[in-house]
C-alpha cells in the first residue's frame, strides 16, 4: 500500500471541494472496511484519502411521522440494527443489518459506504429497494435526491458524480399494513457474502395481496425490483401455485451474474427457490 | 515509500494509557499496535479482514485492526488483549479459555477474547447461539469452536453442560 495524503474536512462542501481538486486521485473514506481491502490489494492507488468522519450532516438516524426515516450515510450497520425507529417501522431492515457480514464489519462499516461502493454481493441495497429509498447526495454547491434504483448503475458503479458524496438515505413512512421479509442465500455459512438476496413487502386488502414489492440482489450486477414477478401476485389471493409462478418469473426476469462464485444456471435456480420460499413465508402458505 | 512522507500527530488511549505518536497516513492500526507500541498480542493473520485474529476493541466496538488506518482512530479509546488482565489476575474470559480448553495453537485466541469481551460487555448472559453468531468473524483452525463457545458461556456464568 503506497502512501497518500490524509485529508480531514469538517463540512460537506469542503469534502466535495477536495474531491474536485484531487479528482480520480482521491477516494472518500467512511468506515473503510471495503476501501482498505482495495488499497491493500492495490486495486486503487489514490494520492489522497478524504475522511468523512468529521461531517456532522452524515451522522444519526431520525424518524419523522410525516417524512419517514433519515439514515445518515456514516451510520454503522450495527447502529441500523439497534435503532428503535428502524426496529419499529422497518423490522426487516433491522433484521438485515443484524445479520449482515460479521460483527466486526457491522461495527466499522457504514450504510453509506456500502451503498457507494456498489458491490453487488452485499445486503443493504436489496432491502432498501422495497422501501423506495431515496438517496440524498451533495456536491460543494447543491444537493439533490434520486431514487436508489437510479443510484445503483452497474457493477461497482453508482450515479455519484466525482465531486459528489452521499449524505443520507431517506425511507418514506411505510404503509401501516406492510408485511416484509429479507433473507439471503450463502454458499457457506462462513462466507459472509450473499449469493442471492431476496427482499419482499406486501400489503393486503381482504384476502388479496393489494401490492407486492419484490427485490432480488447479489445475483445480478445491481439489485433490482422484479415487476413481472410482482404482477403475478398483485391484486390476487396468494396461493402456492401463484407463488411458484412468481418465483419462476423472477428467475427468468433477472439478468443473472455468471462468475466464480456461481454459474448463471446455479444462480437462477437459487433465486427461484429463495423467492418461492420467501413469498410462501410472507403469505404464510407453508413451504 | 518516499522519504518525505507526511507524519500525522496522533493521540489515543490504549489499555488505559495515553499514547501520543506521529504516524504516516498509511499505517494500519494492527501495525501500529504491534510494531510501534510493541503490543504483539494482537495477531496479523489473513490481513484481508477474514480471520479476525487482529480484533481489538475501539470505543467499545470490536474491529478488525488490519482493516483500518490508525489515523482513523485519533482520540479513540483502544483495548487490546494486553489490557484484559489486571496485573497477574487473568480476565474471567482468559481464565475460562484456559479451563475449558478453548485454544490449541493460540494464534486466534487474542481475537477470540476481544470479540467475546465486546459481546459480554453488551450481552452479559448470551445464549450459545448468540456466542456463535458473535464469533462468526473469528476463525479458529484447531478447536472446532465447541470449547471456545463453552469458554465464553462459562465466563458469563451461563450453564453449558460441560
Amino acid at each position: 500500500m503506497g502512501d497518500f495524503e490524509w485529508l480531514t474536512p469538517s463540512s460537506v462542501s469542503e469534502a466535495c471541494r477536495l474531491a474536485s481538486q484531487y479528482g480520480d486521485d482521491s477516494r472518500f473514506m467512511a468506515g473503510g472496511t471495503a476501501l482498505m481491502l482495495a488499497l491493500r490489494q492495490r486495486l486503487v492507488t489514490p494520492k489522497a484519502l478524504i475522511s468523512l468522519a468529521g461531517l456532522p450532516e452524515l451522522k444519526g438516524i431520525n424518524w419523522d411521522d410525516a417524512k419517514g426515516l433519515r439514515i445518515g450515510a456514516l451510520t454503522l450497520h450495527d447502529e441500523v440494527a439497534r435503532h428503535p425507529s428502524v426496529g419499529q417501522h422497518y423490522p426487516m431492515l433491522a433484521h438485515l443489518a443484524r445479520n449482515m457480514a460479521n460483527p466486526q464489519v457491522r461495527h466499522q462499516g457504514t450504510l453509506g459506504g456500502n451503498l457507494c461502493y456498489g458491490d453487488p454481493s452485499t445486503d443493504p441495497p436489496t432491502g432498501l429497494l422495497v422501501w423506495d429509498a431515496e438517496m440524498e447526495v451533495a456536491n460543494a454547491q447543491a444537493s439533490r435526491r434520486l431514487p436508489l434504483r437510479e443510484f445503483l448503475v452497474d457493477y461497482f458503479t453508482t450515479a455519484l458524480a466525482p465531486d459528489e458524496l452521499l449524505v443520507a438515505v431517506h425511507l418514506p413512512r411505510p404503509p401501516a399494513d406492510a408485511r416484509s421479509r429479507y433473507t439471503r442465500h450463502m454458499r457457506t455459512a462462513a462466507e459472509h457474502r450473499p449469493l442471492a438476496a431476496v427482499a419482499t413487502m406486501a400489503r393486503f386488502v381482504g384476502g388479496q395481496c393489494s401490492e407486492l414489492r419484490l427485490a432480488v440482489g447479489a445475483s445480478s450486477v445491481v439489485p433490482r425490483r422484479l415487476s413481472s414477478a410482482e404482477a403475478v401476485l398483485n391484486g390476487r389471493a396468494p396461493t402456492s401455485a401463484l407463488v411458484a409462478e412468481a418465483a419462476d418469473t423472477a428467475a427468468q426476469e433477472l439478468d443473472v451474474l455468471d462468475d466464480a462464485r456461481g454459474s448463471a444456471e446455479f444462480r437462477r435456480n437459487i433465486v427461484r427457490v429463495t423467492v418461492r420460499r420467501e413469498l410462501s413465508a410472507l403469505f404464510e402458505l407453508g413451504d | 515509500m518516499t522519504t518525505t512522507q507526511r507524519m500525522h500527530p496522533l493521540a489515543m488511549t490504549v489499555n488505559g494509557q495515553a499514547v501520543q505518536a506521529h504516524v504516516p497516513a498509511r499505517r494500519m492500526l494492527s501495525d501500529f499496535l504491534r510494531d510501534d507500541l510493541h503490543l504483539t498480542g494482537t495477531k496479523r493473520g489473513c490481513e484481508t479482514g477474514v480471520c479476525g485474529a487482529c480484533t481489538v476493541i475501539v470505543n467499545g466496538r470490536p474491529l478488525k485492526s488490519c482493516l483500518s488506518l490508525v489515523v482513523q482512530h485519533h482520540g479513540a479509546e483502544i483495548k487490546t488483549v494486553e489490557g484484559l488482565a489486571a496485573g497477574e489476575q487473568l480476565h474471567p474470559l482468559q481464565d475460562s479459555f484456559e479451563r475449558c480448553g478453548g485454544l490449541q495453537c493460540g494464534f486466534c485466541t487474542p481475537g477470540m477474547l476481544m470479540s467475546a469481551c465486546a459481546l459480554l460487555d453488551r450481552t452479559p448472559k448470551p445464549s450459545a447461539e448468540q456466542v456463535r453468531q458473535h464469533l462468526s468473524g473469528n476463525l479458529c483452525r484447531c478447536t472446532g469452536y465447541t470449547q471456545i463457545v463453552e469458554a465464553v458461556l462459562d465466563a458469563a456464568g451461563v450453564p453449558h453442560g460441560n
